[in-house]
């Protein structure tokens, strides 16, 4: 008798869930806003006080450009051999950058554009040329069609430089305000003095609740 | 004579009615001269009608419109053999204008040249004259043509 009571309530308990889960909402598929490709050389739809693509492609155009008007580096009749990487760079800012992005960036473009008139060294990739070398000096591999040399390429220049900000915020309006200062210095890599320099420099305003990644 | 005096005054009347109804172009007009105008080397337009655009008038000679305008511009070498080129701008406004800049250059043959041209932001304070500058990343001699709209 129990065990027929039972039977009958599960069953009961089993068919209002069936029809509770016939009677629940459908997902509907929504469609989704599709992705649109920005200009990155201009501000974009999201936008708030920190380092963007636009300010990135400025300063290193800018930095590029003088660079190549300095006589002390492109005025030579031996091309200077140079180092671009962030190893000196420091982020000393509230703003989250890779500063990567802007060191690669000003390598890149000025190694194109100099068409031989700056030699850069690359030595974030000293390692896998030495590996090569070893491997080459062990006979394990023979010797490539371009040259020996005894050693890697020593660099006259390297750039170093830092990234700094002071920041202010309106407490009534919650106006959030950064001035952002990029310092770009090339280093004589045996004296030790300056041989270019090159500040970027620039405040935004902004209410966004931007969150740079 | 008094006749004559009559048609020379309704003469003047109707002058200065007809010249009240010129027509007055927005920065949107598609009439503006500057959106047909031919592209021309060592030369700086305002892409941005709003900062300055001018239209024919008709009888009444060409109308203009401008919150900026350029004092004078040009192109120098540097130490190094590249081009600078800079342009001098005035603020005819009470107010500070934040503008961007940029410089597209072309060889003696008109073949764009140098690298891919990038705004560059300034500010021109109100009243005031600021003066903007680019510098060509190539030895060879260039052509240029700035072009200047207000910064969004």
């Amino acid at each position: 008798m129990f065990k027929k009571n039972a039977l009958t309530s599960v069953c009961a308990a089993a068919a209002t869930a069936l029809v509770l889960s016939g009677c629940a909402t459908p997902n509907e598929n929504i469609k989704g806003k599709p992705s649109v490709y920005e200009d990155v050389s201009t501000t974009g739809a999201v936008g708030g006080v920190g380092i963007e693509s636009q300010d990135v492609v400025a300063m290193t155009d800018q930095m590029m450009r003088d660079m190549l008007a300095n006589p002390m580096l492109t005025g030579r009749s031996t091309s200077p051999r140079i180092i671009i990487d962030n190893e000196y760079i420091k982020n000393e800012s509230t703003s989250v950058i890779n500063t990567n992005m802007l060191t690669d960036r000003l390598r890149i473009e000025l190694n194109r554009a100099a068409n031989g008139r700056m030699i850069f060294v690359g030595r974030h990739f000293s390692d896998m040329v030495q590996k090569e070398r070893d491997l080459k000096r062990d006979g394990a591999v023979d010797g490539g069609t371009i040259r020996q040399t005894a050693a890697q390429a020593g660099a006259d220049f390297r750039l170093g430089g830092r990234i700094s900000s002071l920041d202010a915020i309106d407490r009534n309006t919650g106006t959030q305000s950064r001035y952002s200062q990029i310092t770009f210095e090339m280093v004589d890599l045996e004296l030790g003095t300056i041989v270019w320099s090159g500040l970027y420099e620039m405040r935004k305003a902004a209410r966004d609740n931007v969150v740079y990644r | 004579m008094t006749r004559i005096l009559k048609s020379l005054t309704a003469l003047a009347i109707g002058a200065s009615l007809v010249a009240g109804c010129a027509p007055y172009r927005s920065a949107d007009s598609t009439k503006l001269t500057e959106r047909t105008a031919p592209v021309t080397m060592n030369s700086v337009v305002f892409t941005d009608y709003n900062l300055s655009r001018s239209w024919d008038g008709g009888i009444f000679g060409d109308k203009e419109r401008y919150r900026l305008s350029l004092v004078q511009h040009g192109q120098r070498p540097t130490a190094t053999g590249t081009t600078e080129v800079y342009a001098v701008l005035r603020n005819h406004t009470d107010y500070d204008y934040r503008i961007e800049a940029r410089t597209q250059f072309f060889d003696q043959d008109g073949v764009p040249a140098d690298v891919k041209p990038t705004w560059q932001r300034s500010t021109i304070p109100a009243n005031s004259i600021s003066t903007y500058r680019e510098l060509s990343t190539s030895t060879q001699p260039l052509q240029y043509r700035v072009e200047i709209r207000e910064l969004n």
